[in-house]
C-alpha cells in the first residue's frame, strides 16, 4: 500500500472539516475525487501534504510504510508526496528555474543523489518542459508571476515531472483550462504513469478523467468518502450531478 | 520664539562639535573657509541637535548618538593589502580615504585618468583662496540639514572632480571609505561636476577595517553632484560599516536638460544609517531613477530619504526603495515629489515595499506628493508586511525546508531595485553585498 488514509479528522481554526475519512492507493493507480464545492477536497490535498494550518485531530496517514504524523511539509516532498495546487503560488523575484533546481537538489539530497549543476538542471529541465510543451521562457521568469492561469497549472505540472514523486495529488488542475491546455496537461500526467507512481485527481468535472482513465472515483462530501466506484461512477456523476448521493447520504 | 530647552549631554556634544571646528579652523590658512566655518558654527550652536519633536527625527533617535563626542583622529597606516580587500572585483580607478582622510599612496595614479577628467583632493582646493567655493556652493541648502550644517563646521576632506563636455570615463570611479579608528569623526565634503554629454559611473563603499569593531565611529558626507545638459551619471553607494557606526550622507544633485542620472544605494546595518538625495530637476526630459536596498537588525536604524523637486516639463523619476527588517530595527521612508507648476507632463513613480521579519521591527513610511502643475501623472504606493505563509508552504511542498524558504523569499524581496543596475558586474557585485549582509540575519 503506498497511501493509507484512515479514519480522519482535520480541522482548521477549529472548524472540523475532514470527519473520518478512509483511503488506501495501491503503487500505480489512479484514484479521483469528485465532489461538490466546500465539501473537503482541497482540506484533504493540505493535509496529506501536511501544512501546518490544519490540524489533524484523529486518525492517521500512513504513506509507504510510514506514519506522516509530525513530518513537515517539505520532509514528506522528500518521501515522494507532490501537491500540484489548485492556486499555484506566486513568488516575485525568485526565477522558476533557481526555485526548481534548489527543489529537486533538495529532494535529491534527502535521497542520497549527487546535487545537479547548473547545466545539468538546464538539460533534465529541458527533457519536461518539451513534454508538456511549455515556453521555456517562462523558466527565467519569477514562479508563476505574470504567468496566466493555465501557464500556472502546467508550471505545477512541470515540477511534478522534475521532481518524480511517488504520490502526485492534483488538485483541479484542470479547472480554468481550455480543451488544448487541459489535453497537455492530460498527456503529462499519462506519460508520467508507472507502476510504482500513484495519482489523487481531485476534479469537478469528468473531461480530464475521460484523458487519463482512473482507476477509481469518489465522491468526497461533508468531509468523508461518501461513495466509491470505478471510472463509471465519474460518467454516472457527469449524467445526474451529486443530488442522488447527497440525498441518499442524509437519508443514511 | 521660545529657546529650545536642550539637555546638557545634547549640549556637551554640541559644545564638543564646535570646539573640534573651531581647532579645525586654527590650521586653516584660508580666511574665507574660516569665516565659513565660524558662521555654521553660530547656527549650530544656536540649532543644536534636532529631538524627536522634530518631524524629520522623529523616528532616527540621536540619542545614542550624542552620547559619544566623536573626534577628528589621524588615520591608521594601512597596507595596500588591506585596503586591496575591500576592491570589487569589477575594474575601478580606486580613490582611497582612510579615517576621512584622501590617501594618495593608497589610491590608483590619479594623474592617468584621462585628461578630460581632473581629481583634486579638498586640501588642494582649500588651498587656493578663490577656488574653495566651489566645494560649498549651496550652504544655506546644506545648513537646513543638521548634519549637512555640521559638514561644514567640520569637513577637513573630501574631493573635486570634473570630467569634460563629451567625455565618457570608461572606468567606474570607486571612492573607498575605509574607518578605522575608534570614535573616529569623518568629516567629507565632495563635488561631482559632469558636464555636457558626458558620461560616467560613480561606485562608493563605506566599511570598517575591523567588520567586528565595538566601538562606534561617525561618518558624515555631503556630496554635490551637477548633472550638465544630456550628461549621464551612475551612482552606487554601498554603506556596509560594522554595526556601531552612525553614517550620515547628504546628497545634493542638480540636473540639466535631458540628463539622467540614476542612483542606488545599499545599506547592511549600522547602529544609524541615514542616506538623502536632494534632487533638482532643473532643465527639460530629465530622467532620474533613485533606488535604494536597506537592511536593518538588532536595534539598528536605517532611514532612506529622497526629496525630488520637478522644475520643468517632461520631467521622469523613479524610485523603489526597499526594506528588511529583523529583531527590534526600525525602518524610515521619506520620499518627497514636488512638482513645479511649470513642470507639466511630469511622470514621478515613487514605491517602498518593507518586510519586517520580527514583530518587534517597525517601519515608519511617509511618501508624499506635493503637485501644482496639472498634466501630470504621478503615483507613490507603500506597502509593509511579512512573508506570505503561503508562499513559505508552496515552497516546502516542493522539499524546500521552511529556513530556506524564507532566506529565498527575503532575499529576492531586498535585491529588486538592484536590477535597476544595468551594468552585470557591478550589480553581480551589489548582489553579493546585499547577500551577504542577508546573512547575518535571524530569521
Ligand atoms: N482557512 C480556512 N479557514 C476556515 N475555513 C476554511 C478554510 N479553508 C477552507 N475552509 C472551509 O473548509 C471547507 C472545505 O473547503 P475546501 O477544502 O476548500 O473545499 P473544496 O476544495 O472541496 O471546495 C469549506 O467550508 C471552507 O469554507
Ligand atoms: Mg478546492
Amino acid at each position: 500500500m503506498l497511501l493509507k488514509v484512515e479514519n480522519l479528522h482535520a480541522e482548521i481554526d477549529d472548524k472540523e472539516i475532514i470527519k473520518g475519512l478512509n483511503l488506501e492507493i495501491k503503487p500505480g493507480e489512479i484514484h479521483a475525487i469528485m465532489g461538490p464545492n466546500g465539501a473537503g477536497k482541497s482540506t484533504l490535498a493540505n493535509v496529506l501534504v501536511g501544512r501546518d494550518e490544519y490540524e489533524v485531530t484523529d486518525g492517521s496517514i500512513e504513506f509507504d510504510g510510514e506514519d506522516l504524523d509530525e513530518l513537515d511539509p517539505e520532509e514528506r516532498a522528500h518521501k515522494g508526496m507532490f501537491l500540484a495546487f489548485q492556486y499555484p503560488v506566486e513568488i516575485p523575484g525568485v526565477s522558476n528555474k533557481f526555485f526548481m533546481q534548489t527543489a529537486v537538489n533538495a529532494v535529491r539530497n534527502e535521497r542520497g543523489q549527487p546535487e545537479l549543476d547548473m547545466f545539468e538542471f538546464d538539460e533534465f529541465a529541458k527533457e519536461k518542459i518539451e513534454l508538456l510543451d511549455m515556453r521555456s521562457d517562462l523558466l527565467d521568469r519569477s514562479v508563476n508571476v505574470g504567468f496566466s492561469g493555465g501557464e500556472k497549472k502546467r508550471n505545477d505540472i512541470f515540477q511534478m515531472a522534475l521532481l518524480e514523486p511517488k504520490l502526485c495529488i492534483m488538485d483541479e488542475t484542470d479547472s480554468g483550462l481550455d480543451i488544448d491546455a487541459l489535453k497537455l496537461v492530460a498527456n503529462g500526467v499519462n506519460s508520467l504513469r508507472s507502476p510504482d507512481r500513484s495519482f489523487i485527481v481531485v476534479t469537478h468535472y469528468q473531461r480530464l478523467l475521460d484523458y487519463i482513465k482512473p482507476d477509481y472515483v469518489h465522491v468526497l462530501y461533508d468531509g468523508k468518502i461518501v461513495k466509491s466506484g470505478g471510472f463509471e461512477l465519474g460518467q454516472q456523476l457527469e449524467e445526474q450531478g451529486y443530488d442522488e448521493i447527497i440525498r441518499h447520504y442524509h437519508n443514511g | 520664539m521660545e529657546p529650545r530647552k536642550i539637555s546638557p549631554v545634547v549640549q556637551q556634544a554640541v559644545d564638543h562639535y564646535i570646539d573640534q571646528s573651531q581647532t579645525l579652523n586654527q590650521h586653516t590658512e584660508n580666511q574665507s573657509l574660516q569665516s565659513l566655518r565660524a558662521k555654521a558654527q553660530m547656527l549650530f550652536a544656536d540649532r543644536a541637535f534636532p529631538t524627536q519633536k522634530d518631524e524629520d527625527w522623529q523616528y532616527t533617535k540621536l540619542r545614542s548618538f550624542t552620547q559619544n563626542h566623536f573626534k577628528s583622529q589621524p588615520a591608521k597606516h594601512l597596507t595596500l593589502e588591506q585596503v586591496n580587500q575591500f576592491l570589487p572585483d569589477f575594474p575601478v580607478t580606486k580613490v582611497v580615504f582612510v579615517d576621512g582622510w584622501f590617501n594618495e599612496a593608497l589610491s590608483d595614479d590619479l594623474g592617468a585618468l584621462p585628461k578630460q577628467a581632473s581629481f583634486e583632493s579638498y586640501a588642494d582646493v582649500t588651498e587656493q583662496t578663490g577656488d574653495f567655493h566651489k566645494l560649498y556652493e549651496h550652504e544655506d541648502d546644506v545648513a537646513k540639514e543638521p548634519f549637512g550644517l555640521l559638514n561644514s563646521c567640520l569637513a577637513a576632506d573630501g574631493f573635486f572632480f570634473e570630467l569634460e563636455a563629451n567625455a565618457t570615463l570608461e572606468t567606474p570611479l570607486f571612492i573607498l571609505h575605509i574607518q578605522t579608528n575608534a570614535l573616529q569623526s569623518v568629516q567629507v565634503r565632495n563635488r561631482i561636476d559632469v558636464d555636457e554629454n558626458a558620461e560616467m559611473t560613480i561606485v562608493e563603499r563605506y566599511v570598517s577595517l575591523d567588520p567586528n569593531q565595538s566601538e562606534a565611529a561617525f561618518t558624515n558626507v555631503v556630496t554635490q553632484i551637477d548633472v550638465a545638459k544630456y550628461a549621464r551619471v551612475r551612482q552606487i553607494i554601498m554603506q556596509e560599516q560594522h554595526e556601531n557606526a552612525f553614517y550620515f550622507n547628504n546628497q545634493y544633485v542638480f540636473q540639466q536638460d535631458h540628463s539622467n542620472f540614476i542612483t542606488f544605494f545599499g545599506s547592511t546595518g549600522s547602529l544609524i544609517s541615514r542616506h538623502q538625495n536632494h534632487l533638482w530637476m532643473n532643465g527639460e526630459h530629465i530622467e532620474t531613477e533613485q533606488n535604494s536596498a536597506c537592511l536593518a537588525r538588532n536595534n539598528q536604524t536605517v532611514d532612506s530619504r529622497t526629496d525630488t523637486q520637478h522644475n520643468d516639463v517632461w520631467g521622469l523619476s523613479q524610485q523603489l526603495h526597499k526594506y528588511v527588517l529583523a529583531d527590534s530595527s526600525t525602518g524610515v521612508f521619506n520620499g518627497m515629489i514636488r512638482v513645479d507648476q511649470k513642470a507639466q507632463k511630469t511622470d514621478g513613480q515613487m514605491d517602498n515595499g518593507n518586510l519586517i521579519l520580527s514583530n518587534k521591527a517597525r517601519m515608519d513610511t511617509k511618501p508624499q506628493l506635493e503637485i501644482y502643475a496639472d498634466d501630470v501623472k504621478c503615483s507613490h504606493g507603500s506597502a509593509t508586511g511579512q512573508i506570505d505563509d503561503k508562499q513559505i508552504f508552496y515552497m516546502q511542498a516542493r522539499g524546500i525546508n521552511k529556513s530556506d524558504a524564507i532566506r529565498i523569499i527575503t532575499h529576492a524581496f531586498l535585491l529588486e531595485p538592484t536590477e535597476s543596475i544595468s551594468n552585470d558586474g557591478i550589480r553581480a557585485w551589489v548582489v553579493s553585498r546585499l547577500s551577504n549582509g542577508l546573512e547575518k540575519i535571524n530569521h
